[in-house]
């Protein structure tokens, strides 16, 4: 039976009106179009002044001997509203509803107050039992009106749903977009606002009755009810902890996506959408209200939080840490939605996280670990950037995201002995648990390739593989705010000075010999330049260079930039050094014979041959001089 | 009393608890520690047992407050369980305890879903509560007299509570009744709330899970230790079988007392006798069994001793109200207030009792997550 829609500008001039007996007055019956009921209302009206009359002269001393005539009828007056409320509903009228809930006050109160007294006298007895019987058969009315109400908006929600399902004639893919879209938008609970206005009153009616107790298992039965069809329509529905456990973290992923949309949605929606509906309902009895948004929200929560404690008990791996992190923050968000209720649930969340930070911390310890374990014996070839390098500092990268979930997480654990070190002075380092922790893996990663550069016998070499990994790193820290301000200032320029330092061994372990052999010192023999001498200083010098060329062309620097910053500056060494040297001493063998075994190369062959280094060739395509 | 109480002291602090332990006797030879380690678990389980099947007369047995004791008892046998595990932590990862350990750890993952289940049932018997509390306070005779209006609105709750009680078996019928009367929108007779669809509500568990499926799961090939796993893992291998079915049984016990989805009781369940405390734990299991079968109880959907007295009572008031004609006599009148005291009697006990009996549940749940996340950890 659906309410009329034009009854909806009557109920919003009425929707305001106190439940005063007077403006009832006012409203004058004689108005309505039926002449039966006015007769009756009138009627009715003038016996409710009876009994509130009647109820004002009981005294608890005075022994009540009579009902005076005029309150004689009321229980059947009562009765016959019952019948017709029973018939045509609540609901559908509001003057009717008003009226209606009015007289049953009025009987449960002349009800309670006659229990109170004395009452020796029968007919006494006997209107009071007419009357408990009038009144236990409008509550039982009422209680069934306000579940039909409560219930019948959870239908109407279905069918719409339903309707649009039919219109979608697409694939199904497009039909489960449209249902979460309209999902989104839906306000929760659905109740139009006559509805609510009716289950307060109702409300308000059965607990003055003394029948808060129905009332309340009523409400509370239909909205779980709500709350059940609610999540199950997103796919939400009961799941075992062994399930949760059994399947494959690909297909558990996606489940937790969906438990996180959900909790989201409750905390933004439903729990809020469930307090006002509460607030709504039950104006004035703020302990009931607590103890039923409790009751719904726990037995909600409570489900969420069985989920993510299965979750926790699966294996520890890496790629499950930010999973994790997601779900702590979901939790984290879900707490103020249920602060109107029990702190047991409070804490119950708060454990929950706890199992989620403690989990995470172990996950991330397994970085640690890894690195820890990680002592091949086989170097990189070419010293190039070690894949521990390459892993290690995208996981950071991706965990910095979440640096402000991970500090939370990390200042709950207890902290090892930290080493004191020069850091403290960083005021973020101070700060931030989660901090201490990068900086603590990344401790591990460079002892780590510390150890591994001195697999490579070739010094040179070892200061290329530090140089690589070490400007992987700056350059991953550089590339995100949130890590460079982790890790501060001062850590960044000493990796920079570090940075340095490797290039200027590189270039003392290659080119050191390489610039000696063209040192002036020792050429000239007795005031002349001694041809073997500078014979043995070209061939020297040639050697030399085929070999680094060979060698070090094979050699990686990943990074384009430093690549050629290292080029240019061997460059800047050399050529200008044998650009001197050939310009000098060059004449002195050329008039010998066999003047090319001893002058390979032209200065700008030099800088042609420092192009090649570092590109990461094979040897075998080492470029032959032709 | 919040649930984290218990953690609080036992986290971390463990740790610290356990290397004194394990630090003060120092001075004894490690294989000694270790029996007398091992032989105080078993005489502990043991004691703890025999308090049980002490306790457990006719009117004690499976109520709220047995049940309580129970898994207090069950959280320090675990408790003390753990501390051995961490003590002999270096043997764990190697055959054969990694594989009693890893079964162990199994069996007690299927307990946390039962526990979950029985959540539902207790919230279950909360609303049973409701209606009793509706009963009682429809039939407050202090001011009298009660009149017909009363009597109706407890006749109500009454009929509501005996739905409601129905074995899940027979629900099925009134569930469909109900059903069918709601879809057809107003009904004006149908009066009774149909509590069967408040079972429909347990979602705790998915809807094909069953209690006695997950019990006889959990008892699966559970077997005395091989002497050659107890050897070879230096006597481990006996507290792992002892906890397991300590686990087992309370487990059992709790399906047996509370309602929850699918609820069997067919359970494997034999300890044999040289263990010190198998001897009060197969009493109490034979006690038990024994209880399940009487004819009164062989169909009601738990053996909680408070079901059963709200259930004798409600059932009592029930017929005592259908005999009632107005007006009442003054027999009549004391022997409603005399029925009226009995409900409050065992309405009393169980509105002290669920709500810390629910937590406990509750911490036997977190207790075994948090036993297992730890041994998850320390593989890490």
């Amino acid at each position: 039976m659906e309410k009329p829609e034009n009854h909806a500008t009557e109920s919003e001039t009425n929707a305001h009106k106190p439940d005063d007996e007077s403006e009832q007055q006012s409203h004058n019956p004689t108005e309505t179009p039926e002449s039966e009921s006015s007769s009756s209302e009138l009627s009715l009206t003038q016996a409710m002044e009876a009994v509130d009359g009647f109820i004002q002269s009981l005294s608890s001393t005075d022994p009540l001997l009579e009902i005076p005539p005029s309150v004689e009828p009321f229980p059947e007056t009562v009765d016959s509203l019952v019948s017709k409320m029973e018939s045509s509903g609540l609901g559908r009228d509001e003057t009717e509803d008003s009226a209606f809930i009015l007289a049953v006050n009025r009987i449960s109160k002349s009800v309670m107050t006659l229990r109170e007294l004395r009452l020796d006298s029968t007919p006494v007895s006997s209107w009071l039992n007419r009357a408990s019987s009038v009144q236990n058969r409008a509550a039982s009315l009422l209680d069934e009106e306000f579940r039909h109400l409560l219930d019948r908006s959870r239908e109407k929600k279905n069918k719409n749903h339903n309707n649009n399902a039919g219109d979608v004639s697409s694939d199904s893919s497009t039909h489960e977009t449209d249902r979460c879209v309209l999902q989104e938008e839906d306000t929760f609970p659905d109740f139009p606002p006559e509805s609510i206005s009716t289950l307060k009153k109702i409300a308000g009616a059965m607990i003055s009755a003394g029948y808060e107790a129905e009332c309340c298992m009523s409400y509370e039965m239909s909205r779980r009810h709500a709350f059940k069809e609610e999540l199950s329509e997103v796919g939400f529905e009961g799941i075992n902890v062994e399930d949760v456990l059994r399947i494959p973290w690909e297909s558990l992923e996606g489940e937790i996506a969906n438990w996180i949309s959900i909790v989201r949605r409750c905390s933004a929606v439903l729990f809020p959408g469930e307090l006002s509906l509460c607030t709504a309902v039950f104006p004035d009895a703020a302990a009931t209200r607590k103890r039923l948004f409790t009751g719904l929200v726990s037995a909600v929560t409570i489900r969420f939080l069985d989920f993510s404690g299965a979750v926790v008990l699966t294996k520890r791996s890496s790629e499950k840490l930010f999973k994790f992190l997601d779900m702590y923050e979901t939790l984290r968000d879900l707490i103020p939605a249920v602060e109107q209720s029990d702190s047991d649930l409070i804490e119950e969340i708060k454990l929950a996280q706890t199992r989620l930070g403690e989990a995470a911390v172990t996950i991330f310890g397994e970085l640690e670990n890894s690195i820890k374990t990680d002592q091949g014996r086989t170097a990189v070839p070419s010293g190039a950037v070690h894949p521990l390098t390459r892993y290690t500092m995208n996981y950071l990268k991706y965990a910095c995201e979440y640096k402000d979930t991970l500090d939370q997480v990390f200042q709950t654990e207890p902290e090892p002995e930290t080493k004191p070190n020069q850091r403290e002075d960083d005021e973020e380092y101070k700060v931030s648990a989660f901090a201490r922790q990068m900086i603590k893996v990344m401790e591990l990663l460079d002892a780590n390739l510390e150890v591994k550069s001195r697999l490579y016998r070739d010094p040179a070499l070892r200061s290329i593989f530090l140089m690589n990994n070490g400007r992987y790193i700056l350059q991953k820290i550089k590339g995100s705010t949130e890590i460079r301000d982790l890790m501060g200032q001062a850590w960044t320029r000493k990796r920079s000075t570090e940075l340095r330092q490797y290039h200027k061994s590189y270039q003392r372990e290659t080119w050191g010999k390489v610039l000696q052999c063209m040192n002036q010192e020792g050429i000239q023999v007795n005031g002349k330049v001694s041809k073997p001498v500078l014979k043995e200083r070209f061939k020297v010098f040639n050697t030399m260079f085929d070999e680094i060329h060979k060698t070090q062309s094979t050699w990686i620097v990943s990074d384009e930039q430093m690549q050629s910053e290292l080029r240019v500056s061997i460059a800047a060494l050399v050529i200008p050094a044998y650009r001197s040297f050939f310009g000098r001493y060059k004449q002195h063998i050329d008039s010998g014979r066999h003047s090319d075994k001893y002058v390979k190369y032209q200065p700008e062959d030099i800088e042609t041959y420092i192009d090649d280094l570092f590109d990461g060739n094979p040897p075998s395509m080492a470029r032959k001089r032709t | 009393m919040p649930a984290t109480d218990f953690q609080g002291s036992f986290g971390r602090s463990l740790l610290t608890l356990r290397r004194d332990q394990v630090d003060s006797s120092h001075h004894h030879q490690p294989s000694t520690t270790m029996e007398v380690e091992l032989d105080s678990f078993q005489r502990q389980v043991a004691e703890k047992f025999i308090d049980l099947n002490a306790s457990a007369g006719e009117n004690n047995l499976l109520s709220l407050d047995w049940i309580s004791k129970l898994l207090d008892s069950f959280l320090c046998c675990q408790e003390e369980f753990r501390a051995i595990i961490f003590n002999h932590r270096s043997q764990i990862s190697t055959p054969p305890m990694d594989r009693l350990l890893s079964d162990y750890f199994e069996r007690s993952i299927k307990a946390l879903d039962v526990c979950n289940a029985i959540r539902d049932g207790i919230e279950q018997i909360r609303q049973w509560q409701k209606l009793s509390d509706i009963v009682i306070s429809a039939l407050d005779s202090s001011h009298r007299p009660v009149g017909e209006g009363q009597l109706r609105r407890a006749k109500k709750a009454l009929i509501d509570l005996a739905i409601g009680m129905l074995d899940e078996k027979d629900h099925s019928s009134t569930t469909n009744l109900s059903h069918r009367n709601r879809s057809f929108g107003r009904v004006k007779d149908n009066h009774h709330r149909s509590f069967g669809h408040f079972r429909s509500l347990s979602w705790s568990v998915s809807r094909s899970w069953s209690a006695s499926k997950q019990l006889q799961a959990l008892a699966n090939n559970l077997t005395n230790p091989k002497p050659n796993d107890v050897a070879a893992s230096n006597g481990l291998a006996v507290p792992v079988y002892t906890m397991t079915s300590v686990l087992l049984f309370v487990m059992w016990v709790l399906v047996a007392a509370i309602p929850c989805q699918d609820r069997g009781l067919q359970v494997n369940f034999f300890v044999p006798r040289h263990y010190q405390w198998a001897v009060p734990v197969m009493s109490l299991h034979d006690k038990i069994v024994e209880e399940s079968k009487r004819r009164d109880r062989k169909n009601c959907c738990g053996l909680l001793k408070e079901i059963g007295r709200i259930e004798k009572s409600s059932r009592v008031m029930n017929e005592l109200i259908d005999s009632i004609q107005f007006p009442l006599s003054e027999e009549r009148e004391s022997e409603v207030k005399q029925r009226v005291e009995e409900l409050v009697e065992v309405h009393e006990g169980l509105k002290n009792g669920l709500d810390p009996f629910e937590r406990k549940v509750r911490e036997v749940f977190h207790r075994i997550v948090r036993s297992r996340t730890e041994s998850l950890d320390s593989l890490c």
